[in-house]
């Protein structure tokens, strides 16, 4: 703990940043107004202090007897003080002194903790044990009070005491070091480079320390900072140069006294001080890159989707058995590319669709765009998505809010991220069960056990009275379909619900939700890029290729004719494999990468990677009819199945430009891909 | 959890003992003797030699340092060598009035920090950036400085509190809490400030956490995501900063005393400096170390409590 407010603003970017994040000009942080006002504030005071004895109109111990007290005139901008000695040329007179000394505490505490920082990172456990528990002591210490013991035994020196402070700082930036070089270390690069033999001082000045390099700034400017105030703080307690010199504690001090009387001569120093800590501060944020404060999103727009509904409204579905029917859905980021484009499907009460496709083709976000959880600056611009009769695309956030839990709802794809980590079991089934169901508290707590033991929780009690953290990941994807489960919903979406799971565990889980939706008639759109889990539960299936659905139709069919080149890649990637056997990385052998949003080709957006592409490709094509009622986007499919020609798995290799890395991504990383394309 | 008690507590120990150490040594590598500092600057060599002789000053120096360890063992911090007085009874008395400064600022920072940085993160917008700025600002004015400007403001011209001074709170309970207003409130204006800062930055980590869409997806109503789910989410964050808070407090309360002539640790801390006081200043540092060392345990306490993770463990 620290005595000092060091590591107290603990949202300073403690994770390393690379280094190769420069553009040419201006550095980044000088671009951002507080950045700018910061640097040129301290390089002005300093040049300006420096060099105050050249310029200054009035020497510092020189009185104008007649002028005492005075406020700011032609003869003395800022005004006197008690004694009618001029306040613009005692403030800078006395800046050099603090600005020098804070600057001596941060070399001294850097000097001292960033090597121990860098050693401990290196050398193991062993010794970062005992080099944290030296500096745990350190950081106990009252620093501003031995600081006054220091003052005491060796007198008023400055610079000294400042360099003492420095020492004791320093465990508090060696936590913060430490840290950032273990991060920086566990990187590959640094170990890459030290398999090619560099020596580790070399390792810590190539690779480590340029990484460090913003936390440093950014540590730095905020020590500066609390050094300039604790040399002004000690110089206001009279432990600061004697009078008559100059010292903007001991100016403040003295105005403290004539408060009564003279409130201006409070104002100057004090001003001075303030602007040259905040210069510090300012920098500090600019470098950690905090101005992204401003791009806090305030509220979930959806101005175009609302319009489209004012247009439209309510609908029967061409389908009058269908629960949900999906039509022309585009979803994009405001003033941004598209995400997912005419995405069209229809789903019957007790059916399985699945979404699946690579990451990065639009499936998770078509799935949140069901229950309008798409993330902020991402909206529906077009189409429709209606649910039971009733249009989702602009309902107001407090309607949907209504549908969410009680007739949708959702389980993800990271079940031990899912669950609220600070509270119970128990509390999170029992809030819904009683908001939703209106049920009492034993009530509710008598629902909850019922419902994990209907996922197939055996002890449930001992499973309400545990918290997140305390379960298995198949486990927490139990408690979370249990939750899913509270406000008896007609429609689950579950994003790729298997995937961070271990294999056994996934298909219990897959027989798990196979087993819901027999017993209570659930539907269920599963998202996945994994063709086993389709296989094994979906009724229904729409591949998705870059935002747009390029095959779909009964699971049946789509897997054992698929006529898609990319469906026939995916099933050329994905072999067969028997349950309960590892499962190689899928997905892992198609060549080349799914082009990010913003640009996608015109025509086929596959072309880039299909093994027939044409020139015909490249020009835009309709949809065309398959597998009864599904269809299927490619301009050959006809083609492709007459001379009967399969996906050549074998041959991909030798086509593929070096360079070209496979995609081997098992875990969808969709927010990740999308987010790249909203910069 | 009984593993993590015994090494706290051992830190502790470690930490005090740590802290009578460096100022025993900082005392003996210093040209001052304690004789010196007795009689004054009107002394005779010789005079002072004989005095450091009777105070025990040339034994050897670790006899001393046991003899020392010995008495603080017993609670004995020794006498003034200034006027004679015991340390110990005078921090007793001064304690209190420093701790009760500290607490009360770090409560209030505490209320109002998180009413700014959580407004600021659920509001976001221009809301947001109008508070966190000012917050940065708030952070770096000097305590001294806005302290004066207080008085001005609220002594001076509206007549609310008294400038300065301290009035017993056995005397007069009233007069002791607006003796302390405008001492609280100025050691507020930054720690609020770095507490707003910590819950804006705990409630947007919260608030993008994947178990808040987890529970927006079961349309819970967004009053209980924030101030019930993410709430307690940046609580953690928070009460850490809390504690610190309160510890930096307490050990920089020394300008505040000055400032408004409050005898409290800090002010004795400051006499003992200017007069080179050596077993006031030892008495200083250690009391003010075995406070902030039962802070930190009572702080590590609180924050397992709070954390399911380490509570359940
Ligand atoms: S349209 Fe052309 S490029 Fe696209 S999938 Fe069909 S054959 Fe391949």
């Amino acid at each position: 703990m620290s005595v000092l407010p060091l590591d107290a603003a603990d949202d300073v970017a403690t994770e390393p940043v690379p280094p190769a994040q420069r553009r040419r000009g201006l550095p980044y942080f000088l671009r951002r107004p507080g950045g700018l006002f910061g640097a040129v504030w301290l390089v002005f005071m300093l040049a300006a202090s420096l060099t105050a004895s050249l310029w200054r109109p009035y020497e510092v111990a020189e009185q104008d007897l007649a002028n005492r007290l005075a406020l700011p005139s032609g003869a003395h901008l800022l005004g006197t003080d008690p004694l009618g000695r001029d306040l613009l040329s005692r403030i800078f007179s006395a800046g050099a002194e603090p600005l020098l000394a804070a600057a001596v505490t941060v070399l001294v505490a850097f000097g001292i903790g960033l090597p121990l920082a860098l050693i401990a990172a290196e050398r193991g456990r062993r010794v970062e044990r005992v080099i944290s528990r030296v500096t745990e002591v350190f950081l106990a210490l009252p620093a501003t009070i031995l600081l006054l013991a220091v003052i005491g035994v060796i007198g008023v020196r400055t610079f000294i005491i400042m360099a003492i402070l420095g020492v004791l700082i320093s465990a508090a930036v060696y936590r913060v070091m430490l840290g950032v070089a273990q991060s920086v270390r566990q990187r590959l690069y640094v170990d890459a480079a030290r398999v090619n033999g560099l020596g580790s001082l070399r390792v810590n000045l190539v690779h480590v320390l340029p990484s460090m390099a913003t936390v440093v700034a950014v540590q730095a400017a905020q020590l500066y900072g609390i050094g300039l105030l604790i040399v002004a703080g000690l110089a206001f307690l009279g432990f600061g140069p004697a009078e008559p010199a100059p010292s903007w504690g001991f100016m403040i001090q003295d105005a403290s006294s004539y408060v009564f009387n003279a409130p201006w001569l409070l104002v100057p120093t004090g001003l001075v001080l303030a602007l040259t800590v905040v210069a510090a501060n300012e920098l500090a944020d600019a470098i950690a890159g905090k101005a992204s404060i401003a791009r806090t999103p305030t509220r979930r727009k959806r101005p175009l989707a609302r319009a489209i509904a004012a247009a439209r409204g309510d609908a029967a579905p061409a389908d009058p058995a269908a629960i949900l029917e999906v039509r022309d859905l585009d979803v994009s980021v405001d003033d941004g590319p598209a995400l997912v484009t005419g995405v069209s499907f229809t789903l019957r009460p007790g059916r399985v669709l699945g979404l699946v496709g690579e990451s990065g083709c639009g499936k998770t976000m078509t799935a949140r765009s069901l229950m309008g959880l798409l993330p902020d600056g991402v909206s529906v611009s077009g189409g429709s998505i209606l649910w039971q009769g009733r249009e989702l695309v602009a309902l107001p956030d407090k309607e949907l809010t209504a549908i969410r839990g009680r007739e949708i709802a959702m389980i993800s794809q990271e079940p031990m991220v899912a669950l609220d980590p600070m509270f119970s079991i128990a509390y999170q089934l029992v809030q819904p069960l009683r908001r939703i169901r209106g049920a009492g508290k034993a009530e509710a707590r008598t629902i909850a056990a019922e419902l994990l033991r209907q996922v197939g929780i055996v002890d449930a009690e001992r499973v309400l009275k545990s918290y997140p953290h305390e379960l298995s990941g198949g486990m927490a994807q139990r408690v979370a379909i249990a939750l899913a489960l509270t406000g008896e919903p007609k429609l689950l979406i579950a994003d790729e619900p298997t995937t961070a799971l271990d294999v056994t565990v996934q298909a219990e889980i897959l027989s798990l939700l196979r087993a819901l939706v027999r017993d209570t008639g659930l539907s269920v759109v599963i998202v996945s890029h994994d063709l086993g889990v389709v296989a094994d539960i979906c009724d229904d299936v729409a591949v998705m290729y870059a935002g747009a659905v390029v095959e779909d139709g009964s699971a049946v069919a789509v897997l054992d004719e698929p006529a898609h080149p990319y469906t026939m890649a995916l099933l050329g990637a994905n072999p067969h494999v028997p349950d309960g056997e590892p499962v190689p990385e899928r997905l892992a052998s198609i060549p080349g990468t799914v082009p990010p949003p913003g640009s996608w080709p015109t025509g086929c957006r596959f072309a880039g990677r299909c093994q027939f592409v044409q020139e015909k490709c490249t020009v835009p094509f309709p949809a065309l009819p398959a597998h009864g009622a599904g269809s299927v986007l490619c301009v050959r499919v006809d083609e492709i199945a007459r001379a009967g020609a399969t996906w050549e798995a074998d041959d991909i290799g030798a086509e593929v430009a070096p360079g070209a890395g496979l995609t081997a991504e098992p875990i969808a990383t969709e927010p990740a891909a999308t987010a790249g394309g909203i910069r | 959890m009984l593993g993590y008690v015994a090494r706290r507590l051992a830190m502790a120990v470690g930490t005090v003992l740590a802290a009578v150490v460096i100022s025993f040594l900082l005392v003996h590598i210093s040209d001052s003797t304690p004789g010196a500092v007795r009689l004054g600057p009107g002394a005779t060599e010789a005079q002072i030699a004989a005095e450091n002789e009777v105070l025990g000053w040339n034994r050897p120096l670790v006899v001393q340092f046991f003899d020392y360890l010995g008495d603080l063992v017993r609670g004995d911090l020794g006498t003034s060598l200034i006027d004679g007085r015991s340390i110990g009874a005078d921090l007793a008395d001064r304690v209190p009035v420093t701790a009760s400064i500290a607490l009360f600022a770090t409560l209030l920072s505490g209320v109002v920090g998180v009413c700014i940085g959580v407004t600021a993160a659920v509001r976001g917008g221009r809301v947001s950036r109008f508070l966190m700025t000012g917050s940065g600002v708030a952070l770096s004015l000097p305590a001294f400085w806005v302290g004066v400007l207080l008085v001005y403001v609220l002594a001076i011209q509206t007549g609310l509190f008294p400038a300065t001074g301290y009035v017993e709170f056995a005397t007069d309970p009233a007069g002791w809490a607006t003796s302390l207003a405008i001492p609280v409130l100025t050691l507020t204006v930054g720690g609020a400030a770095i507490i707003a800062r910590t819950a804006n930055a705990g409630m947007r980590e919260a608030l993008a956490q994947e178990h808040i869409r987890t529970l927006r997806a079961m349309g819970t109503p967004e009053w209980r995501i924030r101030y019930v789910h993410a709430l307690r989410f940046a609580s953690l964050p928070v009460v850490s900063v809390l504690g610190i808070q309160f510890i930096a407090l307490f050990g920089g309360s020394v300008i505040i005393e000055n400032l408004f002539a409050l005898p409290g640790l800090g002010q004795a801390g400051q006499f003992a400096a200017a007069s080179s006081d050596i077993p006031a200043l030892i008495g200083v540092v250690v009391v003010a170390t075995v406070v902030v060392v039962i802070t930190n345990l009572l702080l590590d306490l609180l924050v397992a409590a709070l954390d399911p993770k380490v509570r359940t463990a």
